[in-house]
């Protein structure tokens, strides 16, 4: 192997320790009015400023949200500009979540 | 639980470790509460604490057996890029040899839980061995307050109280908020977006490879095409046996300019500057964190109030002045005063914001608050989009010219600065830019 590695982002979440995932359903720790983003936002910048991509554009351009693959940063909920992103905490016991190896 | 503590830690990183450390020295009754499983799981930085705090806290510590850092830094480099060259300012010192080191890299989720190890030797060592606690995996979500005293705090069901809150819970910091210290929603100007991906070598490759001693390590910053044309710019720091590698994003530009970080990341790392130094390596680790800039606009109005202190990046006491990016060596002073005001504040029995202020007064007299005040131009000229577009490709170009033999005529140094300065900028723009920036800096 003598190349650079260059991993797509999915590559990289799979190598991220996620908290609680032999719950069938961890709780939200982040939720997102995405009425607003598919209604008043004129950017949708969670899209592509999201380090894990939570946010996703479908094919008809609305925005829809995950919280599993969330590592925690807190981007959206500066970058949000407009309102849509309750950010919390994850839970300890019922949440999602990282568990940095390294960090 | 009806017992009362001195003080309760809010967050079991580098500013709370230190805060818990100095009031176990101090002989005061804590209670510590981290979220994560232990002490570094949530946690991620670039990778350098700089100063010599550290030795403050745990003395000797570059001669304890488990070691909790990675490499201590004797070697700096600046690099200016363009798509295809690097223009470096390179520094390598014996001075920074001895101990106590002036930079260490750091993995946090290995440094925080090393850290913690010794305070909780410091606690085993203190009267309050059986009653003062490092907590972890427990979310702390609200603090309580009585007439705007803050008295406790609530974890789910559990209530605990005591004299006074010490708030060290990172930039993300929800409490803070709740306090009205800090705004409810703090905007994208004036914060960053940090990606980082840790990568593996054999550690005889890496020191090989960028020449590095035992436990030495080097520190490289990288501005220009590093982010394409997005504020903010690269890093690369060596650890012992992989390097981190990443990006610090402005993320008001991020946002204008509609691109994603992981993208940007992998395309600096197609550098040739870059790639040299990654070739072979396995990606061990991707994380993300968001980074103060050092703005002051962003800072809480106050970091003190009754019966409450906030310390390290819950208080955005993160600056990047252009010379290094300083963030866990304020949490560490920002966390030692806010323990030795609390420490203070027992000994009078008065947990009031006028008494607590005796913590604004020690961090305003202290290096923390006089280079955040000092820098701030610093951090505007760093916002100006000509630091990491004109500026470096401009470097570069003299370099390509000044470096090249062959076979032509050869160019002057001052003539061919005058020349890519007239291709890159104009001419007043150099020049005032320059003054700012000699200013500043």
């Amino acid at each position: 192997m003598s190349d650079v590695q260059t991993l797509s982002l999915a590559e990289r979440l799979g190598k991220v320790a996620y908290r609680n995932q032999g719950r069938a359903e961890a709780k939200p720790h982040i939720v997102v009015d995405t009425a607003i983003c598919n209604s008043v936002c004129p950017h949708k910048c969670t899209t592509y400023v999201c380090p894990a991509q939570c946010y996703t554009l479908d094919e008809v351009g609305q925005v829809h949200f995950q919280f599993e693959d969330c590592i925690e940063c807190g981007t959206c909920m500066y970058a949000c500009d407009q309102g849509a992103v309750a950010w919390s905490y994850p839970d300890p016991e019922t949440g999602r979540g990282v568990n940095w190896n390294l960090g | 639980m009806d017992e009362r503590f001195d003080c309760i830690i809010v967050g079991g990183g580098v500013a709370g470790l230190a805060a818990a450390m100095t009031l176990a020295r101090g002989g005061a009754r804590f209670l510590l509460i981290e979220r994560g499983e232990w002490s570094g799981a949530k946690n991620v930085s670039g990778g350098v604490l700089w100063g010599r705090d550290l030795a403050r806290l745990v003395p000797d510590y570059w001669q304890d057996d488990e070691r909790g850092w990675e490499r201590f830094v004797n070697h700096r480099r600046l690099t200016f890029m363009d798509e295809g060259s690097s223009f470096s300012l390179d520094f390598k010192s014996d001075h920074f040899d001895a101990p106590p080191y002036s930079g260490l890299v750091v993995l946090r989720s290995r440094f925080d839980a090393w850290l913690a190890g010794k305070v909780q030797e410091a606690i085993d060592a203190s009267p309050h061995a059986e009653d003062s606690f490092l907590a972890t995996d427990i979310l702390v979500e609200e603090v309580l307050m009585e007439d705007g005293r803050a008295v406790g705090i609530r974890a789910g069901d559990e209530r605990f109280y005591a004299d006074c809150v010490i708030l060290a819970e990172g930039v993300n910091n929800l409490l803070t908020r709740q306090t009205g210290l800090q705004t409810e929603y703090v905007p994208a100007d004036g914060l960053a977006v940090g990606v980082k991906e840790v990568i593996r070598f054999d550690e005889s490759v890496l020191r090989d490879r960028i020449q590095l001693g035992e436990d030495s390590g080097m520190t490289n910053e990288f501005v220009g095409w590093a982010t394409d044309g997005v504020e903010g710019g690269g890093f690369l720091y060596t650890n012992r046996d992989s390097v981190s590698v990443g990006l610090v994003l402005g993320m008001a530009d991020l946002r204008a300019k509609r691109k994603a970080p992981y993208d940007l990341l992998n395309q600096f790392k197609t550098h040739p500057a870059v790639a040299d130094a990654l070739r072979g390596g396995e990606v061990l680790e991707y994380s993300a964190k968001v980074v103060s800039t050092g703005d002051l606009k962003v800072m809480p109005k106050e970091v003190y109030t009754d019966g409450l202190l906030v310390a390290g990046e819950a208080a955005n006491l993160v600056l990047n002045a252009g010379r290094a990016i300083q963030g866990m060596d304020y949490a560490m002073r920002s966390g030692i005063l806010a323990a030795e005001t609390v420490l203070e504040a027992k000994g009078a029995n008065d947990f009031s914001r006028t008494f607590l202020a005796h913590y604004r007064t020690a961090l305003d007299a202290s290096y923390v608050m006089q280079d955040l005040r000092g820098f701030q131009q610093a951090v505007q000229v760093l916002h100006s989009p000509a630091m990491f577009e004109s500026v470096p490709r401009l470097v570069c170009d003299f370099g390509r010219q000044f470096f090249t033999v062959d076979n032509r005529p050869t160019k002057k140094a001052y003539q061919i600065l005058r020349d890519v300065r007239r291709e890159h900028m104009g001419f007043w723009d150099l020049v005032k830019l320059g003054a700012r920036a000699s200013r500043a800096l």
